[in-house]
């Protein structure tokens, strides 16, 4: 299950912190992938989705998520999601281009939304809370 | 593969590396333990050089702020290599290729040269200076050099998240 | 009234300067991380002064003294460097508990520095070490200790 390390292609520089200074506001994406790989891991997890462009080439995209500890309070666990899933994820594109997204919200084939926020940081579905405020079903607690 | 990368391949994929890179909790305790600990490690030896430097405590000699100073200072550094050490096992693989981290073990080589030198040669006639408020040049090039490589060290390791 | 401080905060040309630069957040962290190192050895040294553990025949004034300018020094990089850091991310750490945590934690701190630790530190020059002393000491190590733990999570939470 846990893969052993592959260098992306562009390794992103992330300031770390706040929704705007890694991720760019004005490149929303909307991508719909198998799950390839899961890098549940600290200090961010990662995990990979293939996704089919309009002509059918197929892209490897790297999802960016908080760290373990921080999604298990927030009701995500490692074996919520599974290789070979088809996943929906939102989110923004990395500023640096780069075939990465953080994970703002991925939805799992049977419905549950994970929400990938943190509450006040000030991005899309951002209510001060922890489980946001995009539309679906948020994950049980 | 070069034997130093396939040594940390190994420790990467370990059960132990592993569990730690993986868990909720342990991994965010020992890393908050490592950087705390640069206060003992850098806060402590710090006075040591700033004294030596002639700017704090001079009424105190040299060798009773050493004194005060080094315990501490080794503690710190043995809780900063251990649990560095833990954070190494667990992201390993990571860290082979990662030109920050691999910057702060060379500063760490020199930050660890540098005592040495000093000991062995200035700090050994210690009673004739350690009363003066200002202690003799290659004293306070040993401080200058301390103050500006563990600020090194500190640097390189909060760089490490970033390539 | 005290959200709007925050939001405000974020609009400033420093929350647009540190929202924005690539590398901003990275390197006000690292000055905020050596302050840190310095407030938290002279910390060290002066409340095991006050323990009578270190420098136990030395004029607890003059260390005191000294450090205490060492620990004010730092403490205005971390305060600066600080809210640098703020700008960037005002509204998580508005949401934050942990943030809210250090800053009652650090006004704890501070008021305690300028009261009963300067007091521990007049009566420490008299003579050894009193249960006033000592009790106050570990006080204040568990302070800045509350500081430091709470600013750390706030990272992590």
């Amino acid at each position: 299950m846990l893969a052993c390390v592959v260098t992306l292609a562009a390794a992103p520089a992330y300031a770390h912190h706040s929704f705007a200074a890694e991720f760019d506001i004005t490149k929303p994406v909307r991508l719909v992938g198998k799950v390839t790989r899961i890098e549940w891991s600290n200090p961010h997890t990662y995990f990979y989705i293939d996704v089919a462009d309009a002509s059918g080439k197929v892209a490897n995209w790297a999802i960016e998520g908080a760290s373990p500890g921080a999604l298990s309070r927030r009701s995500w666990e490692k074996d919520d999601l599974k290789i070979g899933q088809t996943v929906v994820v939102e989110g923004y594109r990395a500023k640096n281009g780069s075939n990465t997204a953080n994970g703002r919200r991925v939805t799992l084939p049977d419905g549950r939304a994970l929400y990938g926020g943190s509450p006040g940081d000030g991005g899309p579905g951002d209510n001060g809370t922890d489980q946001g405020d995009l539309p679906g079903t948020p994950i049980a607690k | 593969m070069p034997i130093l990368q396939h040594l940390c391949q190994l420790l990467y994929d370990s059960s132990f590396g592993t569990m730690l890179r993986e868990s909720n909790n342990a991994f965010s305790v020992i890393e908050s333990i490592h950087v705390l600990s640069i206060t003992l490690v850098f806060g402590t030896i710090a006075i040591l050089d700033l004294r030596m430097l002639g700017l704090i405590l001079r009424p105190i000699a040299v060798t009773r702020v050493a004194r005060s100073v080094f315990p501490l200072t080794w503690t710190g550094f043995a809780i900063s290599f251990i649990t560095g050490f833990l954070l190494f096992w667990a992201e390993s693989a990571k860290m082979y290729p990662n030109s920050a981290f691999r910057t702060k073990l060379i500063l760490l080589a020199l930050v660890g040269l540098n005592p040495l030198i000093f000991h062995t040669t200035v700090y050994r006639r210690v009673h004739k200076w350690e009363a003066l408020h200002l202690a003799p040049w290659r004293a306070r090039a040993a401080a200058i050099a301390s103050i500006t490589l563990w600020s090194g060290v500190i640097i390189a390791g909060r760089a490490i998240a970033y390539f | 009234m005290l959200h709007a401080w925050f939001i405000a905060l974020a609009h400033s040309p420093l929350g647009q300067f540190m929202q924005t630069s690539r590398w901003g957040f990275a390197v006000v962290e690292m000055v905020h991380l050596l302050g840190l190192a310095v407030l938290g050895g002279s910390v060290l040294i002066v409340d095991l002064r006050l323990l009578g553990v270190v420098l136990k025949r030395e004029s607890a004034l003059t260390i005191g003294r000294d450090l205490g300018r060492l620990l004010m020094g730092s403490l205005g990089v971390m305060v600066l460097s600080g809210i640098a850091l703020l700008s960037e991310e005002a509204g998580k750490c508005y949401y934050s508990p942990a943030f809210r945590l250090k800053m009652v934690f650090l006004a704890a701190t501070v008021l305690f520095y300028f009261t009963v630790h300067r007091r521990a530190l007049q009566v420490a020059e008299l003579g050894p070490p009193t249960l006033f002393t000592r009790a106050a000491a570990i006080v204040s190590l568990l302070l800045w200790l509350g500081v430091g733990v709470a600013g750390r999570a706030i990272g992590l939470l």
